[in-house]
């Protein structure tokens, strides 16, 4: 009785963990189904899960959705930032991809032309709206003097008038006061292109014998010291012969687009001091 | 002209030089483009004295000539005969009106047409810019006249600059 009594709770104990053992390794070879035990207890419970698991969601919900928006309320902020941050650096990748693009173009120009050129970019317009000049960011102190060519990729853009140290005005093929020798690159006629305002030009004293078509390509002829032999200047539109007179009217388009134009080259060719 | 004046005139010229040179032509064409040097040349005219404003005009005009088209001196010219005009009358009118600003800032642009025009008939080689100039007048009428109302609109327009 002694000994019982002595040892009654590790005896207690070890049966304990023997039958725990036992229990053990009896259900692990039927580990994938419920036995009577596990079939009880689940059912006694799931219907106290089930309410409980709604309220924990509820909670849950209050939790993620009211409580935690502070931190959502500053990450949304961060958010709109980084888009923000985003957009603009796209924009300027967009502005870069295309400026590139034009630079381009223009060493391309620069290569075809065997004179020496410096590049310039347009910094302001005519302040009235009856002349047609530009105005760029090179002047005397780059070489610039009045009478030289400027050029874009596309063709012929005007003439250097009134040059400073630092900035030239550039007198554009359209205005009234230009005249440029131009030859027709299909039948050679000659004539002069005088600008007529508004993005258009004219060519001047071609006779009416000559051979002068819509969508003739107008190149400079180089007669005049100002401009390069073959550049383009621009495309006949229309041609219009009268029953009298000498001349016929011939309209061209500019080849190149003034009103969008951002960098020019000046062929350093010329000018007069 | 007191110095404050003076500072305040040539920030005005040259935010309307900037403005009308590098920012409008990117967003309006040209015939829309406000002549702003003019309308501080017909505020001038109408508000300031003989001895100040003379020069003033003339030389607002040269600015306009530097900054557009060939020739120096055309605007100038304009400007100077329009201060004129405008001075003496501007006496007998009251001054302080802001119809009467719109309205001789619409004149002044139609006159300064017509002398622009005669001036460049005579002197120069460039006989078809009559057909630019009279496509734009109408529609630079319009918008010196908007700018001019805008101008009118601005609280102390009906202020004195200086104590006569």
């Amino acid at each position: 009785m002694d000994f019982l009594k002595k040892y009654l709770y590790p005896l207690l104990t070890g049966i304990g963990i023997l039958v725990a053992l036992l229990v053990f390794s009896l259900n692990v070879p039927l580990n994938r189904e419920a036995n009577v035990i596990e079939r009880s207890v689940l059912g006694v419970l799931s219907p106290l899960l089930r309410p409980v698991s709604r309220i924990s969601g509820f909670v849950e919900d209050i939790w993620d959705g009211y409580i935690q928006l502070v931190d959502t309320n500053r990450e949304n902020m961060r958010l709109r930032e980084d888009i923000r941050g985003l957009n603009l650096r796209m924009l300027e990748a967009n502005e870069a991809f295309l400026s590139n693009r034009r630079l381009e173009l223009l060493l391309e120009m620069k290569k075809s032309v065997r004179e020496p050129t410096v590049a310039a970019t347009v910094i302001g317009e005519d302040i009235t709206s009856w002349f047609r000049t530009l105005v760029i960011n090179r002047g005397s102190s780059s070489g610039i003097r009045e009478g030289m060519a400027v050029i874009s990729s596309d063709g012929v853009v005007g003439q250097t008038v009134k040059v400073s140290s630092s900035t030239a005005r550039v007198l554009l093929l359209t205005d009234h006061a230009s005249g440029i020798s131009a030859t027709i690159q299909r039948s050679r006629a000659r004539g002069v292109v005088k600008g007529k305002g508004e993005m258009l030009c004219t060519l001047e004293f071609a006779t009416r014998e000559e051979d002068v078509k819509v969508g003739d390509v107008i190149i400079t002829s180089g007669i005049g010291g100002v401009f390069l032999k073959g550049l383009p200047i621009g495309e006949v539109t229309m041609v219009k012969r009268g029953e009298y007179g000498i001349f016929q009217t011939v309209s061209i388009r500019p080849a190149v687009n003034l009103s969008h134009l951002e960098e020019v080259l000046v062929v350093q060719r010329g000018g007069y001091e | 002209m007191s110095r404050r004046s003076v500072l305040l005139f040539i920030c005005l010229v040259l935010a309307s030089i900037i403005i009308q040179v590098s920012l409008l032509p990117v967003f309006i064409r040209p015939p829309f483009k406000p002549d702003l040097l003019l309308v501080i040349m017909v505020f001038i005219a109408l508000r300031e004295s003989f001895e100040v404003g003379a020069p003033l005009a003339w030389l607002l005009g040269m600015f306009d000539d530097v900054c557009g088209g060939l020739y120096l001196g055309l605007n100038a010219f304009t400007f100077l005969i329009s201060f004129l005009v405008i001075k003496s009358v501007s006496d007998r009118l009251y001054a302080d009106s802001a119809i009467l600003f719109v309205l001789t800032v619409a004149g002044v642009t139609l006159a300064g047409f017509t002398l622009n025009l005669l001036l460049i008939l005579m002197f120069t080689a460039s006989p078809g810019i009559i057909y630019s100039m009279l496509s734009d007048i109408f529609p630079r009428l319009l918008v010196n006249a908007f700018i001019a109302s805008i101008v009118a609109a601005f609280p102390g327009f009906d202020c004195q600059l200086e104590s006569q």
